[in-house]
């Protein structure tokens, strides 16, 4: 069943002489279709909003000491902790995903005298900056350099 | 020789003289292999009801008149095959727009929104005739001729979600054919045009939904020229805090 | 308030973008390891010991890449919340839904700048 449409949706300036009928969404939106990922994409926004609150917390707790740093490693390691961030990082995934699809195109024609690559190359140095930068955070954090 | 078939087509009514409000009206009809949705609606207002009132010109996808929603997605109806879709057939005006009457929607808010954004060449200063044709290169040309293929169909504004529910966004198909003009070598009116990019119809407005690009006939990627609008405008706010603005195109 | 909002739209669009692209890099390594791998059992105790911890993130790489963790998914979050708002029939709310959700993600980013200093 469609949504109705802000009832001023492509109005003109100058209304004409005839009655019209409200404007009305597509059937589709929000949740069916193509708009299903675009809603959800624009979920994501509660998680990262909420991730952002999680690190501002995690960063305080790095320097309040030790025992507010353990305490916060401790209370992750809840089944509710564990859950949220697991839906933090399919989100996080998914937001990858969907916005590179879409980087390449969103790139200017060209910035001074420079064209962009083409678009697989930039899907490729998208992809591989991600997967070089995750790898760098496991070792890191993981214990494997820097001990 | 083509086998003639039965379709019903369930398609919207509405007569502001005489109704409150669109409904809709089934039509059984008899179909060939070779239709597009546009002949069966001719079909139905040749032969079966001559109240009917559609938008249609060419018949070949390059006049743009003929947008519909067919079972729930925007199509040129020209176009779309009447083969691909089963017994029955949903069509309903442009979704997101006022409707004037039965399939035909209200589009001068659309011609306003494309007015806005002047696309048109704009120079400071008209070159003279003497001075000949100005010539421009196949990479300067390949910059903007996708984004100038757009039949003003509209098809994209019926998809966008972000049109159904911010009256003052200029919209996917004025920003891409202001974003054409922005990027072509002959034109001078970047700066204003960005400026119109970022007043009350904004183009940071869009979000992302992509819609745009995946109805559009002409594949002219409306939400490429956007975002690449989107950019443009952030460079131009920059750089309009660091310098002073003169007279300076 | 919808004049202000439409002058600092650039820079929000900036921030919502980078907090897309760099956030959403830097915060899967992030997750994987002390979200979920460190939780689980996964990684050995020692990585995450406080001196460990805190001797990797008061070094200036390590402060700036927090505070990116931490102000990058704020803009992102906040601006494709008010994008949900309006897209759900909230464009009349927009000046008062943008400014509680922008407000809250530059509390949380000058907050995000005081913790970084004080690690």
């Amino acid at each position: 069943m469609a949504r109705p449409a802000h009832p001023h949706a492509m109005q003109p300036a100058r209304p004409g002489r005839t009655r019209t009928a409200p404007p009305m969404q597509p059937d589709q939106f929000p949740f069916q279709g193509r708009y299903r990922a675009y809603t959800l994409f624009d979920l994501t926004g509660a998680v990262y909003l909420a991730m952002g609150f999680v690190m501002l917390r995690v960063v305080w707790a790095l320097g309040d000491g030790s025992f507010a740093w353990q305490a916060l490693l401790d209370a992750f390691k809840s089944p509710v902790w564990i859950a949220f961030h697991g839906l933090a990082l399919v989100c996080v995934l998914f937001v990858g995903a969907r916005f590179f699809r879409l980087f390449p195109k969103a790139q200017p024609p060209r910035i001074g005298p420079l064209k962009p690559p083409p678009k697989m190359v930039i899907y490729a140095m998208l992809y591989a900056v991600w997967v070089v930068v995750t790898c760098v955070f496991v070792m890191i954090l993981g214990g494997g350099v820097f001990p | 020789m083509s086998t003639a078939a039965k379709k019903t087509l369930v398609v919207t009514r509405f007569d502001p003289d005489r109704d409150s409000a669109p409904r809709t009206q089934s039509y059984q009809i008899p179909v060939q292999d070779d239709w597009m949705v546009l002949d069966a609606l001719n079909y139905i207002k040749d032969e079966v009801d001559g109240t009917l009132s559609h938008r249609w010109s060419c018949r070949m996808a390059v006049c743009g008149s003929c947008g519909m929603m067919v079972n729930g997605e925007p199509r040129l109806t020209c176009k779309d095959p009447l083969r691909q879709y089963g017994e029955t057939v949903v069509v309903a005006p442009l979704a997101n727009f006022p409707v004037v009457r039965d399939l035909v929607i209200e589009m001068d808010g659309f011609l306003d929104k494309l007015k806005s954004v002047k696309p048109w060449i704009v120079r400071a200063k008209e070159l003279a005739a003497e001075a000949g044709p100005v010539r421009q290169s196949p990479e300067q040309l390949d910059e903007f001729k996708q984004f100038s293929m757009c039949i003003n169909c509209m098809l994209c504004y019926a998809a966008c979600p972000v049109v159904a529910n911010e009256p003052d966004f200029l919209g996917p198909a004025a920003i891409a054919l202001g974003h054409r003009y922005n990027v072509d070598s002959r034109d001078e009116g970047a700066r204003e045009r960005n400026q119109i990019f970022r007043g009350e119809g904004t183009v940071f407005s869009c979000s992302y939904a992509n819609e745009c690009s995946e109805v559009c006939p002409k594949h002219v990627d409306p939400a490429a020229a956007v975002n690449q609008a989107k950019f443009n405008a952030v460079i131009d706010w920059a750089t309009g805090l660091v310098l002073p603005r003169g007279g300076r195109q | 308030m919808k004049h202000l909002l439409l002058r600092l739209e650039p820079l929000i669009w900036l921030m919502f973008g980078q907090g897309i692209l760099i956030g959403t890099i830097l915060l899967t390594g992030w997750l994987v390891v002390v979200g979920l791998a460190a939780p689980l059992g996964l990684v050995s105790e020692g990585s995450l010991l406080f001196l460990r911890a805190h001797r990797l993130a008061a070094n200036p790489i390590g402060r700036l890449v927090l505070l990116a963790l931490i102000v990058l998914p704020l803009w992102k979050g906040a601006h494709h919340l008010r994008s949900l708002s309006v897209d759900f029939g909230g464009a009349s709310r927009d000046p008062a839904v943008a400014s509680l959700l922008y407000g809250l993600a530059l509390l949380g980013s000058v907050l995000g700048v005081c913790a970084v200093i004080r690690l």
